[in-house]
């Protein structure tokens, strides 16, 4: 999940500051960390700064961009400094500004002309990423209402030369920018500034063009500029500033420096009054569009409410549901969010017209509203959910509805809302890109002149440590000297880098649409991606205006499920909705049980599969624990041990109890449905309000401390209290020290209950159709690949073992998408040419339209597939052509006498080496099949792999894998399968989990640390594994592991299969989690993928 | 070369891939921990934490091997790189030279890894065959013309200089070696790879493996030397006479290849079999006979004549290329000067006209004649920091040349050591009203600044204070820069100290 460079790694502002008395200077020219690279504070250094140092406003000033000024905002707010906010232009042609907006209006003038400038290129061609144009004229066009200051360069003749030019184009500049650089001529340079400023009417203002908050920060900011310069700070020469002088200086020393030119000073205060804009200012409307004329949008929502609960409840609305409404109703009137759901219905009515499928999710989404309007399918009738996240009212944050589309198709959802709203009133989302230990470590270590390997040992001691600092221990066991000061040094710097922004990104799909022009609020700019534009906000700084955003996300499982819904429509004449899957279906639990759930959306993860036997789900709130408790939260909570006990009667349901003198019951309430084991985090935060006693406020504040970077002091003040409070209250030190812990889990892995029970049923219903439809189970899962766990060859293979007849692809038969075929009295299924490496959809496509007969022969497909003779030898590698007799060897052979020439009378036909000669060539033997069938099929339904070396096994003494359920407890054995996954969760302390599969099934090998130092090379390359090992069965689940104890690397029996590299495609990423200390291949992500497969991804 | 890394170290050569540096050579004992090349780096760390990473010089190797096809050209005139790793001879007719075939390649095997090489040789008729024999033959096959195509026959298809996706097709088609793919009928192969370029067409490869299709070994020509002989009949012992002919004669040699020398050799063999010589060098390519000689003034005292000798050779070791510019307005060509494009190796202000080969050849005399490190010359450096804006290099070496800040005012003269002065000034950090230099008070009438320089941090240590540097003007006229280290209260020390650091004209 991406989730980790998602979550803002976001220092905030702590503790209590007294407001400033007005001083005579305000810093107008300030570079935050915003402009990325130039300046080296952000915003919580600098606003504290400012503070301390007596300022009561703060301008910000970034280059060309207002990507940092809510996070100014907000932090100056609570430091009780006034924000200024506006910007630093930097026009095409060379000339900079400092730019305030004096009101709303030229606010949304300077975020248009930002918007142009990184929109459309000075040429009018789409703009790159990360580029803004501005030119002159754009600036005269926009400049109403800004009070602007021209920045002289070090060139003050040609800045002298060029200034009537600017004064006749602007008539808003009035001042000259002045610093005193320290540069040795600061008098004599101030004064002819002046002079120059007063000969043209203008007036000098003063600012220390500040670049960091305090001196401290200039080696860090010269290391920035040696990374934006691609050199070295041994090499960048000039490119550094000279002294530490551009640092935040209190308004005395200012005065100090330009008592000769006081109305400098003056000029400041002038500026910062005049410019009243606030970005609170920034009233937020929401489109009009979904509300029909003559009504207003809390009646329409109303309406549209009664008439979704009349249609959801045929038989009448059930009083517990009606009463929700009403209670909702009432809420969303009094938030006015009544906009945000008529909005949100609109997208899903517009999905739900294109049959594409849709699910929401989040805090607001599991609300009767919300189900009764068709955005969510989780009836409140029948699942007793927790609606507190939704009803706080204390919580001054939006609601918070994402909206899960089928991934295919997502991006017609997309395009609706730009058509919708237009491109200048929707925008999405960014997400600010924070340097992390790694990218900081590398570029730090890059721009101090370290070389690659250096920097790749010190970056390998961070592996996982977010937010840790980087301690001397790690590095010496990487073999590093930290008393080299160049090192010391390098971490220091590096330490300082992380946490800065580093670039801004596209949010994966958080739209925030607006009723006037979005150009006119927030400035955008193009993605990398063609035909994307985003803000320059994330999705923090929206929640802080309180500016509501829509979350448009793809899932594949959607898209799985839609098309087997579609495929049973077609083929069993049936038609489902997500809503109306028969529910609570015992043959669907059953199938759970057994952890029998490959391919099912969230539960097909190994350690999902053992916990199902466990767990044993039996109903669908079952299922939503099971999604929630399988993460890092409750697993470093230890909560999961507790729950399973008692769900399985062998420790009684008690409910944690403060003293005698409260209420024993305090946390009956939160705890009942998950017998008194806190296991979603909305609990645990109860837990923090209820037992700990801590206030709406305090609470925000953990959880905002768990869900942002936060010094390791912050969380450990926090803990102090929250545990504190709760062991004062009377309750058992060890539950509060492991609620805590919990927390923490949550803070970056949180899994909201809101948010499990959407994907609760998704579990549901995709087993319900593995269950039911095991065959159009497997068609939809091939047909929406990429997505899930398994590869193409664990899905047929479960399928087949589900009595399912697969049959293989063939270019008379298959369609691109896998099908069924009517078999007896059910189906096959009938592989698609999809699953053909390289055949593009295409070429595919004039085949199947081109087939109202089977192609007899291979001209006849050549023919069809308008003569593209690659496509067909393609489908001849794959052996689709067993229907016209050939096998895949002499498919080949025709298919390669095909001839790549146009189709003219003289090329027809035109045998002009004679007639081609009968060749027999040798017969493809078996295995040389299977392998062929993997490279260009990644399965293969002619035999395993393993198969071919049976005998062989046998002799030695090695079991099959289907053999090993039934083996006794702690017995020795030995077996070799080829290695599916490997996986080393973050939650298992270095133990690594290998599947194996052969031709009879899958085992699971728990590889213990020590094991896994011996034959670390054999558990991160091997394709083939032998292992020896302990069968290890637990006794109430029945699950069976084999402990291994001796591994051997047998990928060698691979190649001999054929003389070519055997490719078997492994599993996809589980849900790895990053902090393993150990080296990684790749993406963490990948980190348990064969690195030979990775060509693969 | 270099120094061969130990053998129990697991050393992997990299180079830049996509998704960052890959894998393009590895030792013995990194091939048996995993390595292959186009691997990620890493990939491979994770397997050997210990691993050791190097750049691989690609530039560096294809010059090696380009040296070495000059190297081998000891057996035979015709010889070519093949591909990046691979050398052709063409021995035809010299084999019997070493005592025949077999003891030839033994003789290259041997010579071959005295210089460090492990190679696998092979020798057939064509070039296909010897390539493919080398790579996937016995260990020196030797193939005759009559035993090509059967010793061909049992070598797998991938001998054949085929490219991979061929290969793969081959292999599915059951063709895994040379000889069932020989057995097919012509028009059937031909009918299937018609139009496919040489690597993906197995029947070319054959018919150039079998010799049924040419296939010209187009070998490099030897840059030729520059250097100029000198054959006495009657030893002697000294050289100096017949220099400057020897000059004369290599210049025309220069004069001929367009090129100007920056180092000379003379070198005299002796009548007992020893050899002795004298280098010399230049600050710009010349191929000015009279100034060559003049370097070796005084220097060829240093050759150690022996019982005399009866051969004086004269080489350019170095050579740039120069080209004639014309000098005069009648026009011709001033064959002695050093053009405009070799400026870097000079200061800018004596780039004009004759002073430039002038002032070359000055450089060049002067250290020929006290050593090339005696002479040298300031080059600027971009640092804030005063002192370190001027290095000092060998007049003869090319440096980097870095633009000063225009911006910056400096004195024209700065003390090599900062004098220390007392300053009066007010606090904190004021400009000084009066100072006392070498045992002189003088009073500061006027002044500019402060300019403040904080040390580099990289490089300074951690204590070094920054500096705010003025320009002052004392009573008597004279102006003064000076600066005071450090601040009051900047924690790094006591009161600040003034120092006198240059003078202004």
């Amino acid at each position: 999940m991406p989730q980790n460079d998602t979550i803002a790694r976001r220092r905030l502002l702590e503790g209590d500051f007294a407001p400033n008395p007005p001083a005579p200077f305000v810093e107008l020219g300030v570079t935050s960390a915003f402009s990325f690279l130039r300046g080296a504070s952000d915003a919580v250094d600098l606003v504290a700064a400012a503070s301390a140092q007596g300022h009561h406003a703060l301008g910000i000033a970034d280059l060309n961009t207002m990507a940092g000024v809510v996070r100014l905002h907000t932090e100056a707010r609570k430091a009780h400094i006034r924000p200024v906010i506006g910007c630093r232009l930097a026009l095409i042609s060379g000339e900079a500004f400092l730019a305030y907006p004096r009101d709303r209006d030229a606010y949304g003038r300077l975020c248009a002309l930002l918007s142009k400038g990184k929109m459309r290129d000075a040429n009018g061609g789409w703009q790159a990423k990360g580029a803004c144009d501005i030119g002159l004229a754009d600036l005269a066009a926009h400049a109403e209402g800004v009070e602007l200051a021209a920045l002289p360069g070090d060139d003050l003749a040609g800045f002298s030369a060029r200034l009537p030019a600017l004064i006749a184009a602007l008539p808003g500049l009035r001042h000259v920018g002045a610093s005193y650089r320290y540069q040795g001529d600061d008098r004599a340079r101030i004064h002819a500034l002046d002079r120059l400023a007063r000969r043209r009417g203008l007036g000098i203002l003063a600012t220390n063009d500040v670049h960091y908050h305090a001196p401290e920060r200039r080696p860090l900011q010269d290391v920035m500029t040696c990374i934006l310069h691609k050199t070295t700070v041994q090499r960048a020469g000039f490119l550094l500033a000279a002294n530490a002088e551009r640092h935040l200086k209190s308004p005395a020393e200012m005065v100090r420096l330009f008592a000769p030119w006081p109305h400098a000073i003056a000029a400041t205060r002038i500026v910062a009054d005049a410019c009243a804009f606030e970005l609170t200012d920034l009233a937020y409307e929401y489109p009009q569009e979904t509300v029909p004329e003559g009504s207003t949008p809390q009646r329409h929502l109303e309406a549209l409410t009664w008439a979704g609960a009349d249609s959801r409840y045929p038989d009448g609305i059930p009083p517990k549901v009606a009463q929700a409404l009403h209670k909702e109703l009432d809420l969303i009137a009094r938030r006015k969010f009544a906009q945000y759901f008529l909005t949100v219905h609109d997208i899903i009515r517009f999905a739900r017209g294109r049959g594409i499928l849709c699910q929401g999710r989040g805090s607001a989404a599991n609300s009767a509203v919300c189900f009764v309007l068709g955005i969510t399918a989780v009836d409140p009738a029948k699942f007793d959910l927790l609606f507190e996240r939704f009803v706080s009212e204390e919580r001054k944050e939006p609601p918070d509805i994402d909206v899960d589309f089928e991934h295919e198709r997502r991006e017609e959802v997309i395009q609706y809302v730009y058509a919708r709203y237009g491109r200048d009133r929707a925008g999405l989302c960014a997400t600010v890109i924070h340097y992390r230990p790694r990218s900081a470590i590398r570029e730090v270590g890059k721009a101090m002149g370290l070389s690659e390997d250096v920097t790749a040992a010190l970056a390998r001691t961070v592996w996982g440590s977010f937010g840790t600092d980087m301690g001397a221990g790690q590095a010496a066991e990487a073999g590093l000297d930290l008393h080299d000061p160049l090192l010391a040094r390098t971490l220091r710097l590096a330490g300082q880098m992380i946490g800065m922004p580093r670039h801004l990104s596209q949010h994966v799909g958080g739209f925030i649409l607006t009723d006037g022009p979005l150009t006119r609020t927030v400035p955008i700019g193009n993605g990398a991606m063609p035909e994307r534009s985003f803000i320059e906000w994330d999705k923090d700084d929206i929640d802080e205006l309180g500016i509501l955003k829509v979350d448009v996300l793809a899932l594949g499982m959607l898209t799985c499920i839609r098309k087997a819904l579609d495929l049973i429509a077609a083929h069993h004449g049936r038609r489902y909705e997500l809503a109306t899957v028969p529910p609570e279906d015992p043959a669907v639990y059953d199938m759970l049980c057994e952890g029998d759930s490959v391919g099912v959306f969230q539960v097909e993860s190994r350690a999902q599969m053992n916990m199902l036997p466990r767990l044993r789900p039996r109903a669908f709130y079952d299922l939503v624990i099971e999604v929630a408790i399988v993460r890092p939260g409750p697993i470093q909570g230890d909560m999961v041990h507790p729950y399973l006990r008692r769900r399985n009667g062998e420790e009684p349901v008690v409910y944690p109890s403060p003293g005698p003198e409260h209420d024993p019951d305090e946390l009956r309430n939160i705890l009942g449905r998950t017998l008194g084991v806190p296991i979603f985090q909305e609990q645990a935060m109860k837990i923090a309000i209820d037992a700990a006693r801590f206030s709406p406020a305090e609470a925000n504040e953990l959880r905002k401390a768990m869900a942002t970077f936060r010094s390791r002091g912050t969380i450990e003040a926090l803990q102090d209290k929250m545990v504190g409070r709760m062991i004062a209250r009377g309750y058992d030190p060890a539950f509060a020290a492991r609620c805590f812990d919990q927390i923490k889990g949550f803070g970056e892995y949180g899994f909201p209950e809101s948010h499990a029970a959407s994907f609760a049923l998704l579990v549901y219903v995709s087993a319900w159709l593995k269950r039911h439809y095991p065959a159009v189970f497997a068609a939809a899962l091939l047909n929406s690949q990429p997505m899930g766990f398994y590869a193409p060859a664990q899905i047929v293979r479960d399928a087949r073992e589900h009595g399912v007849e697969v049959r293989a692809a063939d270019v008379n038969f298959s369609d691109w998408d896998s099908t069924l075929e009517p078999c007896g009295g059910g189906f096959a299924l009938r592989l698609g040419l999809r699953q053909i490496d390289g055949l593009a959809a295409a070429a595919a496509a004039r085949i199947m339209a081109a087939r109202d007969a089977p192609y007899p022969d291979l001209e006849g497909l050549k023919a069809a597939a308008r003569r593209d003779a690659g496509a067909v030898r393609r489908i001849a590698a794959a052996d689709a052509l067993r229907s016209m007799d050939l096998d895949r060897r002499a498919a080949l052979w025709e298919a390669r006498a095909l001839k790549d020439a146009p189709d003219l009378p003289l090329f027809r036909d035109a045998r002009d080496e004679g007639a081609d000669p009968p060749v027999l060539l040798p017969a493809m033997p078996l295995c040389e099949h299977v392998v062929a069938d993997y490279q260009t099929l990644r399965l293969s339904l002619k035999a395993h792999p393993m198969g071919f070396f049976r005998a062989s096994l046998n002799r030695q003494g090695h079991v099959l894998a289907a053999a090993v359920a039934g083996a006794r407890n702690g017995r020795s054995i030995r077996l070799a399968g080829l290695v599916l996954i490997r996986q080393r969760p973050g939650s298992a302390k270095g133990v690594c989990f290998i599947t194996l599969e052969d031709e009879t099934g899958v085992a699971n090998l728990v590889v213990w640390p020590k094991v896994m130092a011996q034959f670390r090379k054999t558990v991160m390359t091997a394709r083939l594994m032998e292992v020896t090992g302990r069968v290890q069965r637990d006794p109430s689940s029945g699950v069976v592991h084999v402990i291994a104890t001796l591994l051997r690397d047998r990928s060698d029996a691979l190649a001999a299969l054929s003389d070519e590299a055997f490719r078997a495609q492994p599993a996809h990423a589980d849900e790895a989690k990053p902090p393993i200390a150990a080296p990684r291949l790749g993406h963490p992500r990948d980190a348990r993928i064969i690195p030979k497969s990775r060509d693969f991804h | 070369m270099g120094e061969a890394p130990a053998d129990d170290l697991a050393v992997v050569l990299a180079i830049d891939g996509p998704h960052g540096p890959v894998i393009h050579a590895a030792n013995r004992v990194a091939r048996l921990a995993g390595a292959a090349e186009g691997g990620r780096i890493v990939d491979m760390r994770a397997l050997r934490p210990d691993l050791q990473v190097h750049y691989a010089d690609p530039g560096g190797e294809a010059a090696l091997l380009e040296r070495l096809v000059f190297w081998a050209r000891r057996w035979c005139p015709w010889t070519a790189a093949d591909g990046p790793r691979g050398l052709i001879l063409d021995t035809t007719g010299s084999d019997h030279l070493f005592g025949g075939e077999a003891a030839l390649l033994a003789e290259m095997e041997a010579q071959l890894s005295l210089l460090g090489f492990c190679a696998r040789l092979a020798l057939a008729p064509t070039r296909g065959a010897a390539w493919g024999l080398a790579r996937h033959g016995r260990v020196r096959a030797i193939c005759g013309a009559g035993a090509l195509a059967d010793s061909l026959a049992p070598l797998p298809v991938a001998a054949l200089r085929l490219e991979a996706e061929t290969l793969l097709l081959l292999h599915r088609l059951g063709l895994k070696r040379i000889g069932a793919l020989a057995g097919l009928p012509r028009p059937s192969l031909s009918r299937r790879f018609v139009g496919a370029r040489p690597e993906a067409n197995p029947l070319i490869r054959l018919d150039q493996a079998l010799g049924r299709l040419a296939e010209p070994l187009s070998c490099p020509g030897e840059t030729p030397r520059l250097r100029s002989l000198a054959r006495l009949s009657e030893p002697t012992v000294d050289p100096t006479h017949f220099l400057p002919a020897l000059c004369r004669e290599l210049c025309d040699r220069l004069d001929a290849a367009g090129q100007g020398c920056r180092r000379l050799r003379v070198t005299v063999f002796r009548t007992d079999g020893e050899t002795s010589g004298v280098t010399v060098a230049l600050a710009a390519p010349s191929r000015d006979a009279e100034h060559l000689r003049r370097l070796f003034d005084g220097k060829l005292e240093r050759i150690d004549p022996g019982f005399g000798f009866d051969l004086i050779a004269l080489e350019a070791l170095a050579v740039e290329p120069l080209s004639p510019s014309q000098a005069r307005l009648g026009g011709g060509a001033d064959k002695t000067r050093a053009p405009a494009q070799r400026t870097d190796t000079l200061p800018a202000l004596v780039q004009t006209g004759d002073t430039l080969s002038a002032l070359a050849q000055t450089i060049d005399r002067l250290s020929a004649r006290f050593g090339a490190r005696a002479i040298t010359r300031p080059v600027l450096q971009a640092s804030n920091i005063p002192e370190r804006a001027e290095a000092q290099v060998s007049a003869l070496a090319a440096a980097p040349v870095h633009a000063a800040r225009p911006d910056l005012d400096r004195p024209i003269r700065l003390m090599t050591a900062p004098e220390e002065i007392r300053a009066l000034y007010a606090l904190p950090d004021g400009p000084p009203a009066q100072f006392v230099w070498r045992r002189r008070k003088l009073q500061v009438l006027r002044h500019a600044g402060p300019e403040r320089i904080a040390p580099e941090w990289w490089r300074d240590r951690s204590g070094a204070r920054s500096r705010d540097y003025f320009k002052v003007e004392v009573e008597t006229g004279q102006r003064f820069w000076i600066y005071r280290e450090g601040l009051h209260a900047d924690g790094r020390g006591g009161d600040p100290r003034w120092f006198l650091h240059g003078i202004f004209a």
